[in-house]
Order: C-alpha cells, then structure tokens, then sequence
C-alpha cells in the first residue's frame, strides 16, 4: 500500500478540511487529567500528545446510550421510527490498541446477528491510527499480540515524524481520504515512514514496564472454572463499573424504553456492567452470579478464555485503562501472572 | 517503619489468641505507587501487612462484607478513616464490640501519581519516613525525597484528625492537630460564582459521568441494602446516560450522605473521570456545620448526626 508524508503545516490543513467535510472525533484534552474523545470544530482543539484516552473511544461505535427507535401510537397501531443515522465519521488519532480493541467488538456484533445498529456506524466510521511515541506504565498491550506501532485495523498509519506526519495507507477508505487533499502529501519514495516506524517501534518495545505472558493461560482457564483465587481477588473488589466502562472491548448492554405518556417513546441501549450485583438478577430475584466472587471470574474468563473461544481473539488488547484506574488495584497483569503461578504449584481445590 | 512492626505484632497476637478471626490492612499491590486491601486469617500471612505514606484506601467499609462473621474483624484505619467506623457504628451498620480498631496516626500521604512519576513501578519499597520538609521513600534502588509541599495528597492538606477519633489499639504516638488548609477554600470560591457559571461549571463535570457507580460503592456513608439507583420499580433514575440523569444521580447522591459524609475523600480518589466530588460534598458539609454548628460527621461516637436526631434548639426558620 502507498506511504506518504505530510508536513505539520499541510496536516493542520487537512484536519480542519476533514473536519468540514466529515464529523471528525479526536482526543481532546478535558481536564488535566482527563483526556476523551469528541467531536471537534477545529485542529487547535484536538491533543494529539495524548497518551492513552481516560475512555476508550469504543463509545462511537458502541455508544453509552444509544437511541434504538421512536415508537408511537396512532389508530390502534403502534409504529416505529428509526433513531440512529449516523453520518460518515473519522476516528482520528486512534491509539493501536484502541483500534485492535475496536476489532475486537467487531465480531460480536456483526456475528450470527447482525447488530444493524452497530453495523451503522461501523460502515460509516473510518478508523486513522496514530503510533505511540511513549508508553506509559501500564501499557502492556506488546504482550496481547499488538504493539505500539502496529496500525493493524485501521484504515490509515500514521506515524509521527521529524518534519511532520508520515501516513501509510491501509486500506481503499483510507486511500481516499488522501487522494481527496492529494495536494497536501507527498509521496514517500524511499520508505521513511516505514522505517521511522519501524524505528518506533523497537525503541518502544524496551520501555515496557512488564511484560505478560499469557500462553497457556486459556487452556488453564478451559479446565479449571473454580479457583480459590477469584475469592481472593473478590474480597477487595468494590464492585464498581470503572473496569468495565472504560475498557474497550467491553461489550454488554441493557435495552429500556422511555414513555412519559404510555402512548410514544423511545427505546434505547445503554452500557450494562458484568461487575454490578443486579447485572444477571432475573425476574423473580434469582442471580446466578449473586457474589462478587462470580461477577469478577466472568469478567477475567470474558476476557481471557470466552472472547478467544467466540472469536478467536484476545478480549484485552493491553491498554491498562483498568490497571490504571482500578481503585483497589486489581491490575490484569498480576491476575495473569497469579494464575501462572497457580497452574504452575497447581494450588488449586480438591478436584 | 514502628508503626508497621506494631501493627504486624498486633495482627499476629490477635489472630494466635483468636481475638480476631480477620484483620484488614494494607499489603503491597502490583506495582510501586500502589497498595491493595489486605485480608489477613492466618498468623503466616500477617508479613503482608504493611504500612506506607502510599495507603491511600479507606477500609472501614470493608467491614460491611463481614458483619456476619462469627468472631471480631480487626481493620486499620487512618484519621480520616476513623471517621467512617464511627459513621458505621452509628449507623448500626456494624456492632462495635465486634470490631477491633487498630488506629494509625497518619501524618498526610504521599500522592501515588507522584511517586509513580519517579519510581520504577517494579521495585519495592522498603522503609519510608517524614519529617516537616519531606517524604523519604527507601526502595531497593536508593532512598527517594518527595517534598511535603509538592507531593502531599490533596486531601491531606486539610486533615482534620491526623490520630484516629476511635481506636482500641494506637499503633504510633498521637499527633495533634496542626495548621491545615481551610478545606472550605474552594467551596467558598465556586460560592461567590454567578448561578449561571455554577450551573455550568457543574454541568461540564456531570456532563462526562460515566455512572460506573465507583463513588457510591466506595462510600462509607452509602449503607442501603439496595440503593435506590439500581432500583428498577420505581425507577427513579434512569439508566440513559445524559447530562439530565447523571445531574439527578449526584444531587441524590449528595444529599444521601448528607451529614454523614465523613469528608474522607474516597470518591473523589476513585472517580475515573476526576469528578471533583469532595467539593459537592464539603459544600453540604459547609452548610450543615453553619446551620447546626457541629463537628464533622463522625468526629465523636456519642454525638449523633444533625440530620439523624432532634433537638429543641434546631434552626426552624423554614417552619
């Protein structure tokens, strides 16, 4: 695929072009410590030195709450009204492991059912990665098979150089995202993109506070269901939804409609978490999960075992949001490297 | 490192001589800056105990999980801390004969971020010690200085109770109270705004809400069996996310723990999206100690909260 370059000048231009041409979404920085992804009106809004969002930006394709169909009565029927049309949308400055998160929420909802909802927006969104220039301590995604300059996904590259932005393009969406402002890249003749990238790439690679080792932890997982530990990891969890919300490959939701007058409304879909007590609280009050002890096991198995046994792929993509903002630091790394230790002394209960 | 010895000998004498069937603590969590909660049952685990400018958490509620437990809890607790098992006792959320309170005068934390912006996370840190000018943190690569000034917690600006108001053991000499920041600075500032800026100062922090419920659950004041936000009949919030339900989740919030928010901070430390939540709390708090002229909520186990008793000399000019 072809490679360009633009200069910061030229790159400044092309935002704001795209910005009038499409809805762009960008990192913006909210507050000091608060960095999240919006719709912006110009560049000089847009933080491109970010780190790591404090949200994933999965909220685009998956929004929090999101407006499934109007509903309404009139001479004794009811009618329905689409909700959600979506125009066509940049995610712009996309971290890698946002991107691979995104791939990972794509065969949940474009599986046996096809999720028209979010299929929409999915169509309608173009995906323009931007590769690390650092990584910050809890990053770890280098051990879930991405890596801080692995675009894999996205439909454009780019990777910050010394004189500006260099910009491969990975798919024809992308391609004509260039071809439209072609006057504004030139054509990178000689691969320095690549291998500025590539250069990236391997000095990042070293800065990695740790490194994880997941094999085996699947096949572990697929044999023992009950651990002593999920008990252990329980007591302190608050069982709050941070980890849940935050993460972008989270995926469960609740549908509720809204009527003040019982005759029209509006059915919507809102973010459910798998940590909250009432998650799988039927009717008549029975929980299967009724302690925090299974609320906290479905959610290491979603992410390590049940996600690879649906789609062939992991259910983290290593961005530490959790490890990061876990209150009582309950850090997936660790749980990894505890359920290392636990296959490996095998202390585990009488089975 | 003498209170963290004690506290190890405490922990130890109490689980041998079954005077305690549980002791929560701090041991060291995944990484440097970081701490977990501690559930130690057996005399070989009490090692894991630790004590450090970095045990941030608030633990008394905690002792929620185990109010069916068949022997005594034995749980650690700061000043602010303290506060809360007060709360809880007055509360009748726990009996206090079946707790054990081992007290730790804390002379203000060390802000984690901070520390974690100079330590390698991997390394362990193996004595730590304060004095008026700064933090010293010793850890397997060298002894590490963190300025008082720039490097306390903020909420320790403002400690009311450096000693813990209740305690059955005090595991390091009382410190009396020293000078604090007013904690009611920032509270009076966003007083003085126009209604207009309040309201959109409030609106820009609710706006990004994500509703993960982390300030309730960590709240030692939010007690209820089942807490009227995941009540689904009748509704009365709805799980849309919007500015107008997360407005109405907050100002619920609020004026629950009205008078028995114990200012201990926690749910501002949790926030994921950095909702300054201390000063919506402070700003009830501020009220109340205008309107009754009472301590903060917690502060003596003999004297109830304004807004859970009665007295002939309340304020009445609403009636």
């Amino acid at each position: 695929m072809n490679a360009y370059i633009i200069t910061r000048d030229n790159l400044r231009t092309w935002i704001d072009a795209l910005i009038r041409d499409y809805t762009l979404v960008a990192p913006v920085r909210e507050e000091e410590k608060v960095s999240l992804f919006k719709p912006v009106g110009s560049f000089t809004e847009i933080d491109l030195n970010y780190t790591n969002s404090t949200i994933s930006p999965k909220g685009w394709l998956f929004p929090q709450t999101e407006e499934m169909f109007f509903f309404f009565t009139s001479d004794n029927q009811i009618n329905l009204e689409d909700a959600c049309k979506p125009g066509t949308t940049i995610l712009f400055g996309l971290r890698p492991c946002d991107v691979k998160g995104i791939i990972a929420l794509d065969p949940v909802f474009n599986g046996t059912y096809q999720d028209c909802y979010y299929q929409m927006r999915r169509q309608n969104t173009i995906l323009v990665c931007l590769c690390c220039t650092r990584v910050e301590r809890h990053c770890f995604c280098n051990s879930m098979g991405g890596g801080p300059t692995n675009g894999e996904g996205a439909d454009l590259l780019l990777t910050e150089m010394e004189d500006g932005y260099g910009i491969e393009v990975l798919t024809s969406r992308g391609e004509e995202l260039v071809n439209k402002y072609h006057q504004l890249f030139a054509v990178d003749g000689d691969n320095r993109v690549s291998k500025t990238r590539d250069e990236m790439g391997k000095k990042l690679a070293s800065q990695f506070s740790r490194k994880v080792d997941i094999s085996g932890i699947k096949e572990f997982l697929d044999q023992h269901f009950e651990l002593p530990y999920w008990n252990e990891l329980a007591q302190r969890c608050l069982g709050c939804g941070i980890c849940t919300f935050i993460c972008p490959t989270c995926h469960c939701f609740d549908i509720f409609d809204q009527s003040p007058d019982g005759e029209s409304g509006v059915r919507s879909r809102c973010w459910d978490s798998c940590m909250f007590s009432h998650f799988t609280r039927m009717a008549g009050g029975h929980n299967p999960r009724p302690t925090k002890k299974e609320r906290i096991r479905n959610r290491f198995l979603h992410k390590l075992k049940y996600h690879r046994d649906r789609y062939n792929l992991d259910g983290c993509v290593g961005c530490g949001r959790c490890i990061n903002k876990c209150p009582v630091n309950i850090d997936i790394r660790q749980i990894i490297a505890d359920l290392q230790e636990v296959a490996r002394y095998d202390q585990l209960p009488l089975s | 490192m003498k209170v963290q010895e004690n506290l190890r000998d405490i922990a130890r004498k109490l689980l041998v001589n079954k005077e305690a069937t549980l002791v929560i603590g701090y041991a060291p969590g995944s990484e440097v800056s970081r701490v977990i909660p501690a559930f130690i049952r057996k005399e070989e685990e009490v090692d894991h105990l630790i004590w450090n400018p970095l045990c941030v958490n608030n633990l008394a509620k905690y002792l929620l999980d185990y109010n069916q437990e068949p022997g005594k809890v034995a749980v650690v607790v700061k000043g602010c801390d303290s506060r809360a098992i007060v709360r809880l006792i007055q509360d009748n959320q726990i009996p206090r004969e079946k707790i054990i309170i081992l007290g730790i005068p804390c002379p203000g934390l060390l802000d984690p971020e901070t520390v974690a912006s100079r330590l390698n996370p991997n390394t362990q840190i193996l004595s730590a010690s304060l004095n008026e000018q700064a933090f010293s943190i010793q850890t397997e690569e060298g002894i590490f200085t963190f300025s008082r000034n720039e490097s306390l917690l903020e909420k320790c600006r403002s400690c009311e109770h450096h000693t813990p108001v209740i305690a059955d053991f005090m595991l390091g000499e009382e410190i009396p109270p020293a000078n604090r920041v007013d904690p009611f600075e920032k509270v009076k500032k966003l007083e003085d705004l126009p209604v207009k800026d309040r309201s959109d100062y409030w609106d820009k922090q609710f706006q990004r809400c994500l509703r993960c419920y982390a300030c309730r659950n960590v709240c030692p004041a939010c007690t209820c069996r089942e807490c009227v936000f995941d009540q689904a009949e009748p509704c009365w919030i709805a799980k849309a996310n919007n500015l107008s339900e997360n407005t109405a989740f907050h100002l619920i919030r609020a004026f629950h723990v009205a008078g028995r928010c114990v200012d201990c901070g926690e749910c501002d430390r949790v926030c994921p999206v950095n909702i300054p939540l201390t000063l919506l709390n402070r700003k009830i708090l501020k009220d109340i100690k205008d309107l009754f002229n009472v301590p903060t909520p917690g502060t003596n186990l003999n004297e109830l909260p304004p807004l859970g008793s009665f007295t002939n000399s309340d304020p009445d000019e609403f009636m």
